[in-house]
């Protein structure tokens, strides 16, 4: 159905014909549930245990079963909320802005990307959530709900306030965007299903689609439309995460730089957790014709761009501390650098600023193995990023009279470990129960047959770089 | 099939008139006047269906809602006979005294729950230091004896008094010994009894001791001068103070009125830029030395020689005979030169004193105060402290304990607090009676038969003659909590006293009756009951204070140089005591244990501090475990402290640490069994310990940990000469470039008018001694939760009001090293400066952590407060971390009815001293400084009620009450008039952080050092 050029690669490889499409995709789902997934599903269970309890236990005891303390406030809690939040932009991007760039290589990928999103959203919003010192009631009361406490309102002047409204949006968005995308699909599943209870759910959720033109094309504006709402929630909710800190009067987070660094800090962290679930996914589900060499490739051009875009951020932030001539600023950043910390900070540059630079030799870029292990280093070193901006900056600030250390819990460990344990409970169940991958897009990216019907000469596909 | 007789109602049915038949079918025989009803116009109802329905659901939820509500039965019992003078939730006022400070007892609805110092006071003028705030929280221990007991179980007083009676009787008839131990007693009337008691049993006598003794002071004044007396030291009145290991800011003898004395000359002023100058040599970092201008590092073992060179120094300058020593004098460097310098040109207006016990020190100090005429001036042997009793030497008393007939401990401890303990121990199972009335089940009344639990000052009668004719009455404020009795009465009791009437003993005629007869007739007033009220109001009653004389010498300073050690051995153990715990008789009073010692800042612990270069040398550091051993006593898992501005070869450690009975949980380690004895006196250093590095390690809770200032401009110094040649010599703007024409920084925020009240802190760090009185008064006041240990340290201390302790070190060029990056590399420590910066909630006009909250749970008050609405927040901390200051704190756990947090508000008997103006807070919130916005809503009302404005003075914060330097200044900062007005015009007024524009309400003012100008104090970081 689309353009073949000689020097550009397929998008999908393996001579697939739209059959083998939809008879590749349905195949994890349709088939027997197989000893790998029960492993993994059941690891995964077991940390989301751990989440549980480890909440329960800051929940019901306090807080202080956190290491966090009178001047370190934030810490792990924060720290994983940022990181989370950020894993999820990449799906975003995938589906929003490479939609209206028209990207066809991320066709193959963008589902499973979405679904990362909505999971690693769901994942950060613990963080905000139990942070609370009063779970019982915070959640609620940093609503703008009218009430019956007199005049409270909520103080629209805190950036806390803001990420209440951003990762909301966000998250709706996301949700809605992901399902409406997946209904074709569902259809095909349903059309496909053999049994009453499959058949009942996967026609529940396809919402009685049937594939007529007319439906195509509302399917197409309204995916057009929710990408225009989408594309800006890429910029927008790392922007205003970011200002939780940039708003504040600590030195190294009162930083008018933080913004377009967190974007890009986050587009990297994303891709980074979107190679490492890929790269396995297409292993095991025997996907390597669809998300291809090509497609680990584009993506490590993004961690490449991206890695340097936040390199250059760090870097920028040293040369202002220093030309602001403020004391309190310089010192934060030397901190970091030499303080007791020094680990923290020299992790995450070797992880996301030297690292990622490996990827400008092609024969790595094209290496499964070496991508996933990249992958996960970036994940790592974003995961520093966070941690040395939020616990070396308040650790020690102004006052040297209470500069302390900060060292998590076991709780505090449980916590993230359990997110994981949350993330993936999900992700195995999308595996097992819903197509890893748009089947109906990638039917309009498969490479021109001899024997298929030539209709027309659609538009080019392309490569990301180009 | 129906054949029923009919009955007939009436002969209109009996006819069936047609009027009747018609109306029948009603289903009343009247129409009902509904209509009427509801519409008079008098009950103005307008009542429909609907109207109905509404009703009707109101009142069916209202009910269910009602029945929902599970409101827990709580005990209120109000007063079916209100008492006279108590209305519910207005505070009453009672003077009393703690030990020897007077106080003014704040009561709740029958309840104590707040101590201040008695502004009327001439000794302590107002101010009451961290144990003085503490004691309250003992009132209400659950750890008290509530009954008296026999071998350790309980009893009843009658029967107890019984037999305590029949067995001194029979001691008494065999004529055996009768002991009664105790403290200095310091209450004439408590002297009567005792002498009382002494002549119903002629075999008693009266040991007194003290776990810290100042005997050396009474003998040495004994020797010289025939007066066995501690002086009243006016430091108030030196220009020069020299002090030899003396902490009369922190410990020694009466710091609250010495702190007061001392501080009315170190605050200079543009107009009289005058001060003192302070000189201390110590070998152990001690509260006054860190208050010193120049600080020498001095080992206790070379105080001889530095007393003997300074005596040698002044008598050159003066043209006297100088001693012949008998080794060559160089100790603390050019310290002694300086000192006698400056000593020659303040005679009569300067001061010597010494630390130490040793009689022959302190006769030679004696001499050299002697020889500047201080004597009279400076130090007053007429009006002096009293030490009533001392009969027999406390260690006669133990030699001789195996074979007495009866040992009766009058509120004291000596199993604990003395070398001795073990001794006594054993020789106690051999007494037939033994009897102690302490609070608690401690280490000595828990070897005793019998513990008849002695009442709470809070719940007694007494009165104390704090110095020489300055008299302070103790009230009860409580009925006592247990059935404890008040040792006097006690004795009383048991000595059959003559003044028993109707088998019961009324300790309060008797102290009235003490007072008419010996103060009074001296009082030259009319009117006994006028007289006796009044003082009784006031707390405190003085008689004319004695001119001081100066006294005529007994003592040649030539016969001491034989007398005085001048060895100097390899490791000199300095025991010495904090701050908080004393001498640790109030050992269960957790507020003692969570208020940090003001120079080290570690909670819950002592610790043997260690100079840097001795650590490096022996290869431990902080958080190392150590042994010490004197020869005969070996304690083991000492922690370490290295501690700035130790003497090298010297090392310290706190005595009244290591309670192991009537405690909660032993917190420490006991060094009294280190305290020996020389020349008769108790010493209380320990010269050639052994120190062993141990393996292991364990953590000290610090508040702080972090003690260089990093060169910023936090707290600004200036030195005297620079002061006075220009006041606002530190203060220079450094924002100039960035203010616009009104001299106003760029502001984000808009502009707020106080149109009212704006209230504001002002802080004298010239003043400020570092006491930590201000800690507890301000936890007390707020129901500041104690932590423990383990949260300290997690740097969990819930504390609103700190204080900051930075330490800077002189290096060989004779700069100051602020960097800690740069301590390490130097070799020494011993160099050191310290400043103490008291740091609470600076309301700030901007403040950070306002425009964070996304609740809005912390706001601006429309006079200048920073509010925390406890019940808004919801914990998200965000306030905590945009604070520049960090005083916010975090209820990471509910503090209160946790079983967890064991100190106090997790009973019901603790409980009763929380304040109820002030919200016990929960968990899961944010807390701060609120400026006692509880006072100030108080000090508005009171205003209001007598209809008139808010005076200067009206309101005042808990830690501006308490302190006994007079440190903190409270006030509305629109009223031109008030002190802060003027505070804060003053030339040393700073604002903390003032770049970052938050506009905090709270300046300090400028550190004046009384130094000559050198490199040093010019950069002043």
């Amino acid at each position: 159905m689309s353009y073949e050029s000689p020097i550009r690669e397929p998008l999908v490889t393996g001579g697939k014909t739209a059959g083998d499409v939809t008879a590749d995709i349905c195949r994890p789902l349709e088939g027997k549930t197989t000893k790998l997934w029960w492993l993994g599903f059941g690891l995964a269970v077991i940390c989301l245990g751990i989440l549980v309890y480890t909440l329960a236990i800051s929940s019901f005891r306090g807080l202080g079963m956190w290491g966090i303390n009178k001047t370190v406030g934030w810490a792990w809690d924060i720290t994983n909320f940022v990181f989370w939040v950020g894993i999820g932009h990449a799906g975003t991007l995938i589906s929003a802005i490479l939609l209206l760039f028209r990207q066809k290589w991320r066709m193959s990928i963008n589902r499973s990307a979405e679904a990362m999103t909505i999971f690693a959203v769901m994942c950060a919003a613990i963080f905000p959530l139990f942070h609370m010192g009063r779970v019982w009631i915070g959640p609620v009361w940093a609503l703008p709900l009218p009430n019956a406490l007199g005049s409270l309102w909520v103080n629209f002047n805190s950036p806390l306030l803001w990420d209440v409204f951003a990762i909301s949006t966000y998250f709706s968005v996301s949700l809605l965007f992901w399902y409406l995308g997946m209904i074709p699909d569902l259809a095909t599943i349903r059309d496909r299903a053999t049994t009453p209870i499959r058949k009942f759910m996967y026609r529940f959720f396809s919402m009685g689609w049937n594939g007529s033109a007319r439906t195509w094309a509302r399917y197409e504006v309204v995916s057009l439309i929710l990408a225009g709402i989408s594309t800006p929630l890429v910029l927008s909710v790392h922007t205003i995460v970011s200002m939780d800190f940039a708003t504040s009067v600590i030195p190294g987070w009162h930083t008018t730089i933080f913004p377009p660094y967190f974007v890009a800090g986050a587009i990297f962290s994303g891709f980074g957790m979107v190679l490492t679930l890929l790269i396995i996914a297409r292993k095991v589900l025997k996907l390597e014709a669809y998300i291809t060499i090509g497609h680990l490739d584009a993506m490590c051009r993004v961690i490449l761009l991206t890695g340097s875009m936040v390199g250059l951020a760090y870097i920028t932030e040293f040369f202002i501390a220093w030309y602001s001539g403020v004391e309190y600023e310089r010192y934060a950043f030397l901190n970091r650098m030499a303080g007791p910390y020094w680990w923290a900070y020299w992790s995450m540059m070797t992880c996301n600023v030297i690292s990622p630079q490996l990827f400008w030799v092609k024969s790595w870029r094209r290496n499964p193995n070496f991508i996933f292990f990249m992958s996960i280093i970036v994940n790592i070193g974003m995961w520093f990023e966070r941690f040395v901006i939020i616990v070396t900056s308040l650790h020690r600030d102004y006052l040297p009279s209470s500069w302390v250390m900060y060292s998590p819990t076991p709780t505090e460990i449980g916590i993230f470990i359990g997110t994981f344990g949350l993330f993936f409970t999900f992700f195995f169940l999308f595996a097992r129960f819903l197509p890893v991958i748009n089947m109906a897009e990638v039917k309009s990216i498969l490479p021109h047959k001899p024997h298929a019907d030539s209709h027309e000469e659609v538009h080019t596909p392309e490569m990301v770089t180009q | 099939m129906e054949n029923k007789t009919q009955y007939w109602k009436g002969t209109e049915e009996l006819n069936r008139e047609p009027e009747f038949v018609q109306l029948s079918k009603n289903e009343f025989a009247e129409g009902l006047p509904l209509e009427e009803v509801l519409s008079e116009s008098d009950l103005n109802l307008s009542s429909n269906r609907r109207d109905f329905l509404k009703y009707f659901g109101f009142s069916v939820s209202a009910v269910a809602l009602a029945a929902c509500n599970k409101a827990p039965v709580k005990n209120v019992i109000p007063y079916v006979v209100q008492p006279e003078e108590i209305t519910p939730g207005i505070p009453n006022y009672y003077a009393s005294t703690y030990k020897n400070t007077p106080v003014v007892v704040k009561t709740r609805e029958g309840r104590p729950i707040k101590l201040e110092g008695n502004t009327k006071s001439t000794v302590t003028h107002g101010g009451l230091d961290a144990a003085g705030q503490a004691s309250v929280v003992t009132l209400y221990d659950s750890k008290r004896l509530p009954l008296p007991l026999k071998n350790g179980e309980r009893s009843k007083w009658s029967a107890v008094d019984a037999e305590i009676k029949a067995k001194l009787a029979e001691v008494n008839a065999k004529g055996a010994a009768i002991r009664l131990v105790s403290g200095p007693i310091s209450g004439p009337a408590t002297q009567a009894i005792i002498n009382d008691f002494k002549a119903a049993y002629p075999t008693t006598k009266h040991v007194v001791y003290e776990g810290v003794s100042y005997d050396g002071i009474y003998s040495a004044n004994e020797m010289c001068f025939g007066k066995a007396v501690i002086p009243t030291y006016k430091f108030g009145n030196a220009d020069v103070i020299v002090s030899f290991g003396a902490d009369f800011l922190g410990t020694w003898l009466n710091t609250l009125q010495y702190t007061r004395e001392y501080t009315t000359k170190r605050v200079p002023t543009k107009e009289n830029p005058v001060m003192s100058r302070h000189i201390q040599f110590e070998g152990n970092m001690s509260l006054t030395g860190t208050n010193a201008d120049y600080r020498f590092p001095l080992r206790p073992s070379q105080e001889g020689q530095a007393l003997m060179s300074l005596y040698n120094a002044l008598a050159k300058g003066m043209g006297l005979t100088q001693l012949a020593t008998p080794t060559k004098l160089e100790v603390a460097g050019n310290g002694v030169e300086e000192s006698a310098k400056v000593l020659l040109n303040a005679k009569g207006k300067s001061l010597v004193v010494s630390g130490s016990n040793d009689p022959n020190i302190q006769s030679l100090v004696n001499q050299i105060n002697l020889m500047l005429g201080n004597y009279g001036q400076t130090i007053d042997l007429d009006n002096y402290y009293l030490q009533r009793g001392g009969e027999v030497s406390f260690a006669e008393f133990v030699k001789e304990a195996g074979s007495l007939g009866a040992v009766i401990f009058l509120n004291s401890n000596p199993v604990f607090d003395t070398a001795a303990g073990e001794q006594l121990k054993a020789a106690l199972a051999k007494v037939s009676l033994t009897v102690s009335t302490a609070y608690y089940a401690d280490e000595t009344a828990s070897l005793c038969t019998y513990v008849a639990p002695n009442s709470h000052f809070l719940e007694s009668w007494n009165l104390t003659e704090v110095s020489r004719g300055k008299y302070s009455f103790t009230q009860p404020t409580i009925s006592p909590v247990f059935e404890t009795r008040q040792s006097e009465e006690s004795l009383a009791i048991w000595s059959n006293n003559p003044a028993i009437s109707n088998n019961a003993f009324n300790y309060y005629e008797y102290i009235r009756n003490y007072a008419k007869a010996n103060i009074f007739s001296q009082s030259g007033a009319s009117g006994f009951d006028a007289w006796w009220n009044e003082s009784l109001h006031n707390g405190i009653f003085d008689l004319p204070a004695l001119t001081a004389q100066v006294p005529s010498n007994n003592v040649l300073a030539s016969d001491l140089v034989a007398k005085i050690n001048t060895k100097v051995g390899a490791n000199d153990l300095i025991l010495y005591t904090k701050v908080g715990m004393g001498d640790g008789s109030d050992g269960n009073n957790p507020w003692l244990h969570e208020v940090p010692d003001p120079v080290s800042k570690v909670t819950w612990d002592n610790y043997l501090a260690v100079s840097k270069y001795d650590a490096e040398e022996m290869g431990i550091e902080q958080g190392s475990v150590v042994s010490i051993s004197n020869g005969q006593v070996t304690v083991e898992n000492v922690p370490v402290l290295v501690q700035p501005g130790q003497a090298r070869g010297s090392f310290a450690i706190a005595l009244g640490y290591g309670r192991t009975h009537g405690v909660k949980e032993t917190i420490g380690i006991n060094m009294y069994p280190f305290v020996g004895m020389v020349n008769g006196t108790a010493s209380y250093t320990v010269a050639d310990v052994t120190i062993t590095k141990m393996d292991g390690s364990y953590e000290l809770a610090q508040t702080q940990t972090h003690h260089s200032i990093e060169g910023r401009d936090i707290v600004r110094e200036a030195s005297l000469s620079e002061f006075a040649h220009d006041a606002g010599v530190a203060n220079d703007d450094k924002l100039t470039n960035q203010r616009n024409e009104e001299g106003k920084l760029f502001n984000l925020w808009k502009e707020f008018d106080y149109k009212g009240h704006k209230w504001g802190l002002a802080i004298d760090m010239n003043a400020c001694t570092g006491c930590s009185a201000c800690v507890v008064a301000c936890s007390l006041e707020n129901n500041v939760p104690v932590v423990g240990r383990d949260e300290v340290r997690r740097r969990r201390e819930m504390h609103w009001i700190r204080i900051d302790r930075y330490y800077a070190f002189r290096n060989e060029n004779n700069a100051y090293v602020t960097k800690e990056d740069d301590y390490d590399e130097m070799g020494d420590h011993q160099n050191v400066k310290a400043v103490h910066q008291p740091m609470m909630c600076q309301h700030c006009e901007s403040a950070p952590c306002e425009t964070v909250c996304p609740v809005l749970a912390t706001t601006h008050s429309s006079d200048g407060l920073n509010q925390m609405t406890y019940n808004r927040c919801i914990g998200t901390k965000y306030c905590a971390n945009n604070c520049p200051y960090k005083v916010r704190r975090f209820n990471w756990f509910r503090y209160n009815d946790n079983d967890n947090f064991n100190y106090y508000m997790n009973n019901d008997l603790g409980k009763m001293v929380i304040n109820p103006d002030v919200t016990v807070r929960t968990r899961g919130v944010m807390e701060k400084c609120s400026m006692c916005v509880q006072r100030i809503q108080a000090g508005k009302l009171n205003a209001k009620l007598e209809g008139r404005k808010i005076k200067d003075g009206d309101i005042t914060p808990a830690c501006a009450q308490t302190c006994p330097a007079g440190a903190i200044v409270f006030g509305d900062m629109n009223d031109e008039n008030s002190r802060i007005s003027k505070e804060f015009a003053n030339e040393r007024a700073y604002q903390v952080l003032e770049e970052l524009n938050v506009k905090p309400s709270v300046r300090y003012m400028t550190k004046i050092r009384n130094v000559e100008v050198t490199k040093e104090t010019t950069a002043q970081h």
